[in-house]
Order: C-alpha cells, then sequence, then structure tokens
C-alpha cells in the first residue's frame, strides 16, 4: 500500500536536492566568513575588470583632448581621482555583494535545517 | 469558461507529462528566434546569417542550460558588430561585459528577461514585459528588464546608423566611438523607456500583492496605464517622438497577453472568498482565504458490457 504523506515528503526532498538544495550545500559546505569572504573577493574582482573596461572606454572616448592636456594637467591628481573612483566603485559593489551572500548564506541553513528536518521526519516514518 | 479552463489543464497534464521532450523543444524555439531576429537585425557577417548555422547553433542550445542562448545570442550580436565595425563591436563587447559580470552574478534566473526584452521589441510589443515581470518576478526584475532595454536601443541605434557608420573614415577610429556612445547616451527615448518600464514593474508588484479581490487584474490595468501615462508625458517634456498609436495598440495587446499569463498563472475564484478570524497564544490571525478555479479533465474509460466468453468462443466488443 502507497503512503502518500511518504511519498508527498520523498517528493519535496527530492525536488529540493535537485535544485536550491545544491546550492545551499555548496554554501554551507563553508563557513559563514569564509563563503561570504569567498564571494566578497569574486565580485571584487569582477568589478575591477568591469572598471578597467569602462575606463579604457572612457579614455578612448576622451583621447584627443586627453593628448592635447596631457603635458598641461596634473597627473597626480588625475591618477588619484581616478583610484578614489575605483575604490568607490568597487567598495559599493563588495558592500551590496556582502549583504547579498550573508542573506544567501542565512536564507540556505534555514532550508537544510528544514531539509534534514523532513529527513529526519521520513526516517521516523520507516521506524515505525 | 469551464472549456478554457478544461484546456488548461489539458495544456498542464501535457506539459507535466512530455516536459522531459518539450523543455528542449522551447529552448530550441527561443533560441532559433533569438537568432533569427539577430540576423534579421544586424546580419552583417554573411557567414554567421545562414540558417543552417542558426539551426545547427539552436539546437545545440537546446541541450544546454538557458543561459547558454544568452550568451550565443551575445557572441552573435557582437560578431555581426565585428563586421560592420571593430569599434562599435568593442563597445557592445565592454556593455555586455559589465552586464554579465556586474549583474548576472547575482540574479541568474533573470537572463532570460533580457533575452526576451528585445525580441519583444522587434515584435512591436514591448510593453508585456513589464507587466509579465510585475505579475511573476520581483521589483528586481526591473535591472533586468533595464539591461534588455538598453541592449535593444543600443541592436536598434546601430541598425539605423550602419550606412553612417560604414561611410566614415576607416582612420579614424575615435571620431567612431564618439559616434557610437554620443548617440546611444544621448538617447532620451531610452531613458524614458527604462524609467517607465521601471515603475510599471513596481506598481504592477506592489498592486498584484495586495489583499483586494482581482488584484492581479487590477495590477495589468494600473501598470499599463501607468506606462502609457509615463511615456506620454515623457514624450510632451523630451520630445521623443513615441508612435501613439502604436504604442496604445501595443499595450492593448501586451494587456491581453498578461490575462493570459494570469489565467495560467493565478487564477481563483473571488466570489467564493473566505474571511475567518482566529488566535493562538501569540496572535490573531485575519486570514483571506480564496480558492482556486480548478476543474478535472474528462477522463474517457473504456466500459466492458457483454461477459467475457471463453478465448475460443470468438471477439469481444468495445465501446
Amino acid at each position: 500500500m502507497i503512503n502518500e504523506e511518504k511519498v508527498i515528503l520523498m517528493t519535496r526532498l527530492a525536488s529540493y536536492e535537485g535544485n536550491e538544495g545544491k546550492k545551499d550545500m555548496a554554501a554551507v559546505h563553508y563557513f559563514r566568513g569564509d563563503y561570504i569572504g569567498f564571494q566578497v573577493l569574486k565580485s571584487v574582482i569582477a568589478a575591477t575588470i568591469s572598471f578597467f573596461a569602462l575606463f579604457a572606454v572612457y579614455l578612448f572616448y576622451n583621447f584627443e583632448q586627453l593628448m592635447q592636456d596631457v603635458y598641461r594637467m596634473d597627473l597626480l591628481e588625475f591618477g588619484k581621482s581616478v583610484v578614489v573612483l575605483y575604490l568607490c566603485f568597487v567598495g559599493g559593489y563588495g558592500a551590496i555583494s556582502y549583504v547579498l551572500y550573508a542573506t544567501r548564506y542565512a536564507r540556505a541553513r534555514k532550508n537544510l535545517k528544514n531539509y534534514y528536518g523532513n529527513l529526519r521526519k521520513l526516517a521516523g516514518m520507516y521506524d515505525k | 469558461m469551464t472549456t478554457l479552463l478544461v484546456a488548461k489543464q489539458y495544456i498542464r497534464n501535457f506539459v507535466g507529462k512530455y516536459e522531459v521532450y518539450l523543455k528542449p523543444l522551447m529552448k530550441l524555439a527561443v533560441a532559433l528566434a533569438a537568432l533569427m531576429m539577430v540576423n534579421g537585425q544586424i546580419g552583417y557577417m554573411r557567414r554567421l546569417d545562414d540558417i543552417s548555422i542558426v539551426l545547427i547553433i539552436a539546437l545545440m542550445c537546446s541541450f544546454m542550460p538557458m543561459n547558454f542562448i544568452i550568451f550565443v545570442a551575445a557572441a552573435f550580436t557582437v560578431l555581426h558588430l565585428y563586421a560592420l565595425s571593430l569599434e562599435c563591436a568593442a563597445i557592445v563587447l565592454v556593455l555586455f561585459m559589465v552586464l554579465f559580470l556586474l549583474y548576472f552574478r547575482f540574479s541568474p534566473k533573470d537572463t532570460l528577461v533580457v533575452l526576451l526584452t528585445p525580441m519583444c521589441f522587434i515584435l512591436k510589443i514591448p510593453y508585456v514585459i513589464p507587466l509579465a515581470m510585475g505579475l511573476l518576478g520581483t521589483p528586481a526584475s526591473a535591472v533586468s528588464v533595464g539591461c534588455g532595454v538598453t541592449i535593444s536601443y543600443l541592436i536598434s541605434y546601430v541598425a539605423e546608423n550602419a550606412a553612417a557608420l560604414s561611410g566614415m573614415d576607416s582612420e579614424d577610429m575615435v571620431a567612431r566611438v564618439r559616434f557610437i556612445i554620443d548617440g546611444f547616451l544621448g538617447n532620451r527615448d531610452m531613458v524614458l523607456t527604462i524609467a517607465a518600464f521601471a515603475v510599471t514593474i513596481i506598481i504592477v508588484y506592489l498592486i498584484r500583492r495586495m489583499s483586494v479581490n482581482y488584484a492581479w487584474t487590477i495590477a495589468i490595468l494600473a501598470g499599463a496605464v501607468t506606462d502609457v501615462i509615463i511615456l506620454l508625458v515623457g514624450d510632451l517634456m523630451f520630445d521623443t517622438n513615441v508612435s501613439i498609436v502604436g504604442m496604445i495598440v501595443g499595450t492593448i495587446f501586451s494587456v491581453l497577453i498578461a490575462k493570459v499569463v494570469e489565467f495560467f498563472a493565478f487564477h481563483v475564484d473571488y466570489h467564493r472568498a473566505e474571511k475567518v478570524q482566529f488566535e493562538d497564544d501569540e496572535y490573531y490571525y485575519y486570514v483571506k482565504a480564496i480558492p482556486k478555479i480548478t476543474v478535472a479533465t474528462p477522463s474517457r474509460t473504456v466500459k466492458q458490457i457483454n461477459t467475457p466468453r471463453k478465448k475460443s468462443s470468438g471477439a469481444q466488443t468495445r465501446r
């Protein structure tokens, strides 16, 4: 005789394992600090690449102007403003990443807690 | 109405039963449509503008994850633009790179919208995207739709100015870059559309989550009206030359499509809504429960009326 409750529970567990569960398990595999740190590092690398790509387009766009002013402008001041802009860009993006991945980690732990609870419930059904 | 509900149930059953085959088929159709539209709009590279190549790549996409289609469509776009001008391809490549690196890392589920938005622009029904995303997504979907609108306007700007770009002096790369970026960033129509779509998504999302009867229908209508008003006011303020007739007809079609989305995603019977109130140790609960409208699909049964005879005695009759 098929136990409907057991089938529903098993389907739910299998569905979670196949979809969201994979990511959640990969996240919870790390300590919280390590997981968030690693993701923020990846974000910083992505933001750095994006910033330099956009900066290259900016330089190319203003190429003629820059070539005319290159001997007159304060290169140190220009470099400083670029570095400040870069830090703001990467810092802002890193902060957003931190908040997002901290939330995801908390959600993954909660989901896995539910998952293990359901697993125990299923094991209890077999013990009956 | 009952016929429609039965049809919906049949479709659901059918999709559930043949999901294994339908999913790759759907990916094939989306990839084929996307690549053919890219070829139709900016088919400058002759080698890629070939139906056999499109078919092979679309077939490959059907067995890959959904996001692979976006990657392929982006690659097609960059290669076509490379055939037109190196600078144009470089700018679009940077734009795609920034989008992939900064945004799609966070929300890989929304990437399909970036593909569907330019497709809907080509089909003249872009207004369906903010309505559908407001119904099915979250306010964060506004960023994905914004990216889709940006790509769509960039492609159409390049397509419109292809003759001017190819006519420019090939030595003057800086002038070409300036021409593309100035035309792209100075496009008020694009900025206005992004703002209108973002506001529409947020309004549709907020209203459809309200606990009022017919929330989804009200959300669709309010979203459509908001979208039209913002675009019209923007047209008056910034003189963006929006086709008013086209916009209204497109919006009406979009509302109809959004109603179809509602029919499949959220179909409830407000006449049988119940309001219940109860309490436990910590809270008072005010619950509004609205039953879903469901019908059972009529099932054909073969009933054997005559009593089965022995094998040797002859054939059986079925009705």
